[in-house]
């Protein structure tokens, strides 16, 4: 682990030197650390991964089908070609599914669903969340009396129903104007728009509680009443002063919530919710459901794994981000 | 004492307002009228104006959110009968299976977090740490297709899915959805509680009991167990109303005709009626709990004073 001297970040034998930043800090502890280090690696590949199945590579791959007789096939790493010899291939590692379609493929287009959901996600609900939790902290008064009144109203409701609720509503909307330009930008995110806005618009409570909290202490420091005495506007104050000293509380939702996303999108996907026509991994699971009694596993398991994988380090990373950017915690184990 | 609560319960009407607010705005507001929803979109006008009629949506938009105030709900198109009603007859299915799942279940947290903190840094709390962290990373679908497929289509000691009236019938098709649930459930608790038992077993009094000669056993049970019920209560109140609402994936993958089960077909059949009854009952018991554990919290722990 680190040594006392980086933990408490100055550096005695060097008292000449010049102070690191904060961010500069935490990344380092993130980087000395090796389960942490390991999974940021781990999320990277992710993205890796999800940037490449945008290529028309992946996208032509996911429907077609790859045994003769369009069936399932158990995962194999060999294809047996007409002359008897073998060759190497990709799309039968995972096996095939019940419409001989390559899982291999679908798993890794399912990549790219998942980081578009927690990405856009994230957007929506933190920008939501900081805003509003900005302005009740900073102004106090009727402003914070509405907005907490507002987060108390949506906390109150069990997450999930709120969630099921506003999904049915979207995706109503949706198929009710087919043809619009709402149903075009539906197209893009494989129709995980209405998985997206359910989400994003009824998680940004807590985010929203905690920044209004930070801010609340802030308002009253030095530096923010020297800024409000120097005359400067009041969207500077916020956006400049304020808004950047909670951005350890915003990284740290970041990594946490977007797990519990992708956890929420298997749940829609099963309730029949944000289907999409595009392999999602929710939608992977929800399929498997009907083969699995008859012994077809690999596509549970693949679509399992791949969430199993990116949750347990997200997890860690989240951990690890609280660790190195919460000053409170610092020495504490 | 009465005052506080009498506070809470006033201070609880704003929120109520909410989500009646809330309720009005998803389903009578933003959400596409019901009629053609259900009806389809190449339904005459005069159709579309028979079906609103029976659903009672002819009316102006203020009537319509007196009435949601007021409990009176459209019948659902489906099974054309009032909500309150098939809240009767599903409530009770939803119940058998999601009670004694419950009860196991925290039974088995609490024990299972009694006996890996007292055992703190051995194997056994390794192991079980790391077991509960990853079944709480699996997502939950999965947990519940793997536990029905092993225990139902492989091993076959189980029924795959179903129902049946009569207790042993019932019981016959409960127990595969009450074991799954405990399964997929039973993780996330024994870290929770994990954390709170091993900040009790840190604190003095109970190194106190100890150099008194008290038996560890005992300092577990008596002193340890004591103050840890105190936010299992505070956890498990808020989780009551949910219980009858029934767990919506459970039902569904074992075709168990529950609430849960019921919300579900009534999101495929666009039964609107049904799903807006749902989601603002569940969520003013829910709230209702919310104010009832605030109570309890008080009563529970004379640390917390009543103000």
């Amino acid at each position: 682990m680190t040594s006392a001297a980086e933990i408490t970040g100055d550096s005695p034998a060097r008292p000449s030197a010049a102070p690191q930043s904060i961010g500069r800090q935490a990344w380092r502890r993130l980087l000395g650390n090796r389960l942490s280090l390991a999974s940021l690696i781990v999320v990277g590949i992710y993205v890796a991964v999800g940037l490449f199945s945008f290529t028309p590579f992946v996208v032509a791959r996911i429907d077609q089908p790859y045994s003769a007789d369009k069936t399932y096939a158990p995962p194999s790493f060999w294809r047996t070609l007409d002359d008897g010899s073998r060759a190497v291939a990709p799309e039968r590692w995972f096996g095939l599914d019940f419409e001989g379609r390559s899982v291999f493929w679908r798993l890794l287009y399912g990549t790219r669903l998942a980081l578009l959901i927690m990405v856009c996600t994230c957007a929506i609900s933190i920008s939501i969340g900081s805003v509003l939790g900005l302005l009740a902290g900073y102004f106090g008064g009727w402003v914070d009396d509405l907005i907490t009144w507002l987060y108390s109203t949506v906390s109150s409701i069990p997450w999930l129903l709120l969630v099921i609720a506003m999904a049915y509503v979207l995706q109503n909307i949706q198929t009710m104007n087919a043809g619009s330009v709402q149903s075009r930008i539906a197209q893009f995110f494989g129709g995980s728009s209405t998985v997206i806005l359910a989400l994003g618009l009824t998680d940004w409570v807590g985010l929203c509680r905690l920044i209004r909290g930070e801010v609340i202490k802030l308002r009253d420091l030095d530096f923010v009443v020297a800024a409000r005495a120097l005359g400067l506007r009041r969207s500077r104050i916020l956006f400049r002063h304020v808004l950047p000293n909670t951005f350890h509380i915003i990284l740290i939702t970041f990594s946490l919530s977007s797990v519990a996303y992708v956890q929420a999108e298997t749940i829609l996907a099963f309730l029949g919710l944000g289907i999409t026509s595009r392999p999602s991994w929710g939608r992977m699971i929800d399929d498997s459901k009907l083969e699995l009694l008859r012994g077809v596993w690999w596509e549970l398991t693949a679509a399992t794994l791949a969430i199993l994988v990116l949750s347990l380090a997200l997890n860690v990373l989240g951990d690890a981000l609280r660790d190195a950017l919460d000053p409170k915690l610092h020495g504490v184990k | 004492m009465w005052a506080y609560v009498v506070r809470k319960v006033l201070l609880s009407i704003p929120i109520l307002i909410g989500i009646v607010a809330l309720t009005f705005l998803l389903f009578c507001v933003i959400a596409p009228d019901p009629a053609v929803v259900y009806a389809g979109k190449f339904k005459s006008a005069e159709q579309l104006q028979a079906i609103r009629h029976q659903l009672g949506t002819d009316v102006p938009k203020w009537r319509e959110f007196v009435n949601i105030l007021t409990f009176q709900f459209a019948h659902s198109f489906r099974y054309q009968e009032s909500v309150w009603g098939l809240l009767a007859r599903k409530a009770p299915v939803s119940l058998a299976i999601q009670v004694p799942a419950f009860f196991i279940e925290l039974g088995l947290q609490l024990a299972l977090a009694l006996l890996i903190a007292s055992r703190r840094g051995t194997l056994l709390d390794y192991g079980l740490t790391v077991t509960a962290v990853l079944g709480m990373s699996v997502p939950i679908i999965s947990l519940y297709l793997a536990a029905q497929w092993v225990f139902g289509g492989w091993l076959k000691w189980f029924p795959v899915a179903g129902w049946s009236q009569g207790f042993f019938y019932a019981l016959h098709f409960a127990a595969l959805p009450i074991i799954v649930s405990i399964i997929g459930g039973v993780g996330g608790g024994v870290r929770f509680y994990r954390t709170i038992v091993l900040e009790e077993i840190n604190a003095d009094y109970v190194r106190t009991a100890r150099a008194k000669g008290v038996a560890g056993r005992e300092v577990l049970f008596t002193h340890v167990f004591g103050n840890v019920l105190i936010p299992v209560l505070t956890n498990t109140v808020v989780v009551l109303p949910l219980l009858f609402t029934g767990s919506l994936i459970l039902e569904q993958l074992f075709q168990i005709p529950g609430f849960g089960a019921l919300l579900v077909d009534s999101i495929h059949a666009q039964d609107q009626p049904v799903v807006m009854f749902i989601v603002y009952v569940t969520s003013l018991i829910y709230l209702v709990m919310l104010i009832v554990t605030d109570i309890l919290y008080t009563l529970v722990d004379p640390r917390v004073t009543l103000k």
